[in-house]
């Protein structure tokens, strides 16, 4: 395998065609490519000096097959310079600011030397130069004589794409009619009395005869005599000429620019001269980048751009046969327009003004640019995205009896995908053992690799006789087996947590299993989502993954500073079951609770029951799985406070806030205060204690869950009634006209908030008398208040009633003219009218209310996919932005050019996932250096020893402390 | 005109003596054109200032109660 070398620096610039034609391996004159019996033809586009494709074959250049021959470019003589439409703009900003005549840099040389220093300065200060370069431009452009030569110049114009006109002032070809009409007297004006042809000789200066010429149109008045006519008379006798630029001369006045004048202009010399942007010389791709393909039928098909090379070479042919035949000057030229436009399209084929050439079907053809533009071009699809070996996509389910840090690998996956394993003497045992399985068995090895370096391919018939052969030094590919570690990633890949590593579990079937816990960080549920998993290929990414990025490591988010990673959903439920008025166990009941755990004793019991049967009550089992010396106090969201002393849940409800995922207190405080590893044992354990828990007491949900008794119903009833009642006491009031209106609104709009206002009431209201006919013990009610799913809200919408349905934030007003629906009068504004829903999901909608409930529910899902794409792209520019800011060892951050963004990062220079997110406790300082001090010494001697010591700065990177040359002379020796 | 300095948004800008302004190169090991830049022109720079200057600035923040960053006047 070829070493990548190392890229020092890039350089951009234009090409000599003299080195075009250096490095060129032929030229090439004919546009066919293969003869008849298939041999490419010699100086044809397939020629085989460019590179070889076919198998077998050598490159005539080089010598080598190919695979190893990268291709060699050959080289186009144009007949005629060319325009190359890459550098339109740069053409026209050169021709407007330099003298048609000197070529010089239309500025004076104390301008120029300004708009230098300007360039220079601005990209000392690593700013964008283009707005110096453009008033360089500007300014140049103002002038209407060169300053050097003083040869008058004349405005360019570019007709896009690849034509530009000189627009000259000439004289009108009417000029005499022009003269004669000027000197008749204005009719308007009694005090014009016109002019005499004797005054006129006299006022410019012209002898009367030459005047009488003028008038008669036998004499051109041109330059000085036409100026000083056109002062006399006050009239313009001018003309615009289009003088149309060809590409050569283009090129003969870009000649004669000199060097010290295109650096004011942005242009280096020493790498480019303005005159090689008009192409003299077309480089031919070689063979290697338009690879011909053979089909099934035998017909070859050749590559989009050897299309195009056939076309310039037609064109090519057919300008040179014309003008040597002497063709009149008009066909050259329309022979010219049409080798620039298939050079053009060669380039680029999506340029705005030109048709793109197309393929005989009719389909654009892909050219240069195309290949390297866009999200599947070169850049975006190829350099920054590949695809990859040692990868596997699949289905994902859950499994809630592997750890947060493992993953379920199907056992095909585990089989494809590979490990390399260094035979030594300690494993050889075992890694014959897995090249004796062969590739089929698991956990068997797919190839070996002997120390020559030699690959073979382990197969069910050699594999016995290969594993007695596997020796020390010997590598082997053995399959994925438990423990191996992997990189599991789900895409929209939004933040570190969308990638983390697993350790492997091989499973039975075809699903990637992983448990539920995990499903936050990656946003992820089991309705048919897809995840990848990535093998890890050298030893060095292998530990990188398990210290970095292993999912307990990934725990507290950086977006929050809190925990990502915790219980959801029925584990919330099941703690809460668990907790919440503390029921009791007998001993078989407590010992099946936390059988699925590591706690395999059973604490002494919280007391007894009227029978004498011990019992344990709800929250001394949780208790178990916390840490001994754990404090903490917090409010749960069921809305009691959580007391936890010396590790024991002496009071409250374990819910959302204690445990579940997005800041549970206590998973956050375990893993800030406690380790990564307790943390991500106490999540494990929680959520097998709440399985066990919400097993235990059952847990279910239907329809009659959410029904109410009908005097419940006939309150729900008359609350919306009396609503009603208010709405149309408010629209009464303002058909009236006695309306106030709120402050900075309309009647209208006044209106439609009142009674948006009691209509919102009514279902509130409503929501409450559904709540109050509820039992605690209802799974709705259940779920709603330890936040496992849903709100109180979904329960009154089920239960209550729905409410008003809204687009745009307001009530629904569109349809038909005035009113909604055809079934309403026109300009009735009553609630019903306009979409509100009376009736609960249970009790189901009228058609009407369907409706308006289909209409608001339109807007949501709308407004959801609106938003992931927006939010997508606006990501995309903000990662752009920001990715190459780096955090430095001095705690400032910079951009690559070492441009600082920030003197301290975040101006605190912390990391959000090490703060405490308890606003009382702050970090205290003191007390932790005092408790590593404590540690660390064990007399005060040697802590006064320690904290009198200077250390010297250690030089971790150039942008810590001093710089290089400075740390030398204090002594300090670099690490790098 | 109002006087932008005095508004309770606008953190204090000082001009920095050329010794401290060496100083602080020093401590950050950094060229003066790779400091953040503000505009001689803006509201907030302090009278009198020039192109190369470097004006320091004292803002509060929520974490560490004030936080210091340097600027470049640029024209």
């Amino acid at each position: 395998m070829q070493t990548p070398k190392e890229i020092g620096a890039i350089q951009f610039g234009l090409m000599d065609p003299e080195t075009y034609r250096d490095m060129s391996a032929t030229k090439v004159i004919t546009a066919d490519t293969y003869d008849d019996d298939g041999y490419p033809i010699d100086m044809g586009l397939m020629d085989p000096r460019l590179g070889v494709i076919d198998p077998g074959l050598q490159c005539r250049t080089c010598g080598s097959h190919s695979g190893s021959c990268n291709g060699h470019f050959g080289h186009i003589e144009l007949a005629a310079p060319v325009i190359h439409v890459g550098f339109t703009k740069l053409i026209r900003r050169l021709l407007r600011s330099t003298c048609r005549e000197c070529g010089r840099l239309s500025l004076t040389d104390e301008e120029s030397e300004e708009f230098r220093d300007g360039l220079t300065r601005t990209e000392e200060l690593g700013e964008d130069w283009t707005d110096v370069l453009k008033s360089a431009v500007r300014q140049a452009r103002k002038a209407n004589n060169c300053p050097h030569c003083g040869a008058p110049q004349h405005d360019i114009k570019h007709e896009k794409p690849t034509t530009y006109y000189e627009v000259q002032d000439v004289l009108a070809g009417d000029y005499s009619e022009r003269i004669a009409s000027a000197m008749q007297p204005d009719e308007d004006d009694e005090d014009d009395a016109g002019m005499a042809p004797s005054t006129l000789a006299d006022q410019t200066g012209i002898e009367l005869q030459r005047v009488n010429q003028i008038l008669s149109g036998e004499f051109r008045p041109v330059g000085d005599d036409r100026k000083k006519l056109e002062k006399a008379l006050d009239v313009d006798l001018t003309e615009e000429d289009m003088n149309k630029l060809m590409p050569s001369d283009i090129r003969d006045w870009f000649e004669d620019i000199p060097n010290e004048d295109i650096v004011t202009l942005g242009i280096d010399p020493n790498r480019a001269r303005p005159e090689w942007m008009i192409l003299t010389v077309l480089p031919v791709p070689p063979v290697t980048a338009r690879p011909s393909i053979t089909l099934d039928n035998g017909q070859r098909s050749e590559d989009d751009l050897t299309h195009k090379l056939v076309d310039i070479i037609r064109i090519n042919q057919r300008f040179m046969e014309n003008r040597e035949a002497g063709a009149p000057q008009l066909i050259i030229e329309d022979l010219w327009e049409l080798l620039q436009y298939h050079v053009t399209t060669f380039i680029d084929n999506e340029i705005s003004g030109t048709p793109p050439a197309r393929h005989r079907s009719g389909r654009p053809l892909k050219t240069l640019s195309q290949r390297l533009k866009g999200k599947e071009g070169r850049f975006r699809g190829s350099l920054s995205g590949k695809r990859v070996n040692f990868s596997a996509r699949t289905v994902i389910s859950p499994d809630p009896t592997l750890s947060l840090n493992e993953v379920g690998v199907p056992e095909r996956v585990a089989r494809e995908m590979t490990q390399t394993m260094n035979v030594t003497e300690r494993n050889l045992e075992r890694a014959q053992q897995y090249v004796r399985n062969g590739p089929e068995g698991h956990p068997g090895a797919n190839y070996v690799k002997r120390p020559d370096g030699r690959r073979l391919k382990v197969t069910e018939k050699n594999c016995e006789e290969l594993a007695d052969k596997v020796e020390p030094a010997w590598e082997v590919n053995r399959h994925l087996i438990d423990g191996d570690i992997v990189i599991f990633n789900r895409q929209p890949s939004l933040h570190r947590m969308s990638i983390m590593a697993h350790e492997v579990v091989v499973m039975p079937y075809k699903t990637f299993r992983l448990n539920t816990v995990v499903c936050p960080p990656y946003n992820a549920d089991f309705d048919g989502d897809e995840m990848n998993m990535h093998a890890l290929q050298t030893e060095e990414a292998r530990a990188e993954a398990r210290v970095l990025m292993r999912v307990q490591e990934q725990i507290l988010s950086p977006r929050f500073g809190q925990n990502i990673i915790g219980a959801i959903q029925d584990h919330i439920s099941g703690t809460y079951l668990l907790t919440n008025g503390n029921p009791h166990f007998s001993e078989t009941q407590a010992l099946d609770l936390l059988r699925a755990t590591s706690i395999d004793t059973l604490p002494e019991p919280a007391g007894e029951e009227e029978d004498g049967r011990p019992y344990w009550t709800g929250r001394q089992l949780f208790s178990e799985l916390l840490p001994d010396d754990l404090n903490l106090e917090f409010s749960s969201s069921t809305g009691d406070d959580v007391v936890i002393r010396d590790g024991q849940l002496v009071e409250g409800t374990i819910d959302e806030d204690a445990v579940g995922a997005f800041g549970g207190e206590v998973v956050d405080t375990l893993a800030k205060v406690y380790s990564k590893t307790r943390s991500r044992v106490f999540i494990n354990e929680v959520a097998s204690l709440a399985m066990r828990a919400i097993m235990h007491f059952g847990f279910s949900i239907g329809i009659d869950d959410e029904s109410i008794p009908e005097e419940a119903n006939e309150q729900v009833d008359e609350a919306i009634q009396s609503a009603y009642d208010r709405v149309q006491e408010l629209i009464e009031i303002y058909e009236a006209g006695e309306l106030e209106s709120l402050p900075g609104r309309t009647v209208d709009e006044t209106l439609e908030m009142k009674i948006m206002q009691q209509l919102g009431k009514a279902r509130d209201s409503a929501g409450e008398i559904a709540d109050d006919h509820f039992t605690d013990e209802n799974p709705a009610v259940v779920m709603a208040r330890s936040g496992a799913r849903g709100s109180m809200l979904n329960l009154t919408q089920m239960a209550g009633c729905v409410g008003q349905q809204a687009v745009r934030g307001e009530r629904i007003n569109r349809g038909y003219e005035g009113r909604t629906l055809s079934h309403y009068q026109r300009e009735d504004l009553s609630a019903e009218a306009h979409g509100f829903v009376e009736n609960s999901y249970r009790g189901g909608l009228t058609p009407r209310e369907f409706f308006f409930h289909a209409m608001g529910g339109r807007e949501g899902l709308v407004d959801t996919a609106v938003r992931t794409s927006k939010s997508g792209y606006l990501q995309r520019r903000l990662i752009n932005a920001l990715s190459e800011l780096e955090a430095q060892y001095d705690g400032t951050v910079r951009d690559t050019s070492g441009t600082i963004v920030q003197f301290e990062f975040g101006e605190d220079g912390t990391s959000p996932v090490k703060v405490s997110s308890n606003e009382k406790d702050g970090i205290d300082v003191e007390n932790i250096a005092d408790r590593v001090m404590d540690a660390e010494f064990t007399s005060d001697e040697e802590k006064e020893r320690f904290l009198g010591r200077r250390e010297p700065p250690t030089n971790l990177s150039e942008y810590a402390g001093p710089g290089l040359d400075k740390a030398q002379s204090t002594e300090v020796e670099s690490d790098d | 005109m109002v006087d932008v300095s005095q508004h309770t948004l606008v953190p204090e800008h000082t001009l920095l003596e050329e010794e401290e302004v060496e100083e602080m190169l020093d401590e950050y090991d950094v060229k003066r054109t790779n400091l953040p830049k503000i505009k001689r022109t803006d509201p907030a720079a302090p009278d009198g200032v020039e192109t190369g200057d470097v004006v320091k600035i004292v803002r509060d923040s929520r974490t560490t109660d004030t936080a210091v960053t340097y600027r470049l006047v640029i024209e």
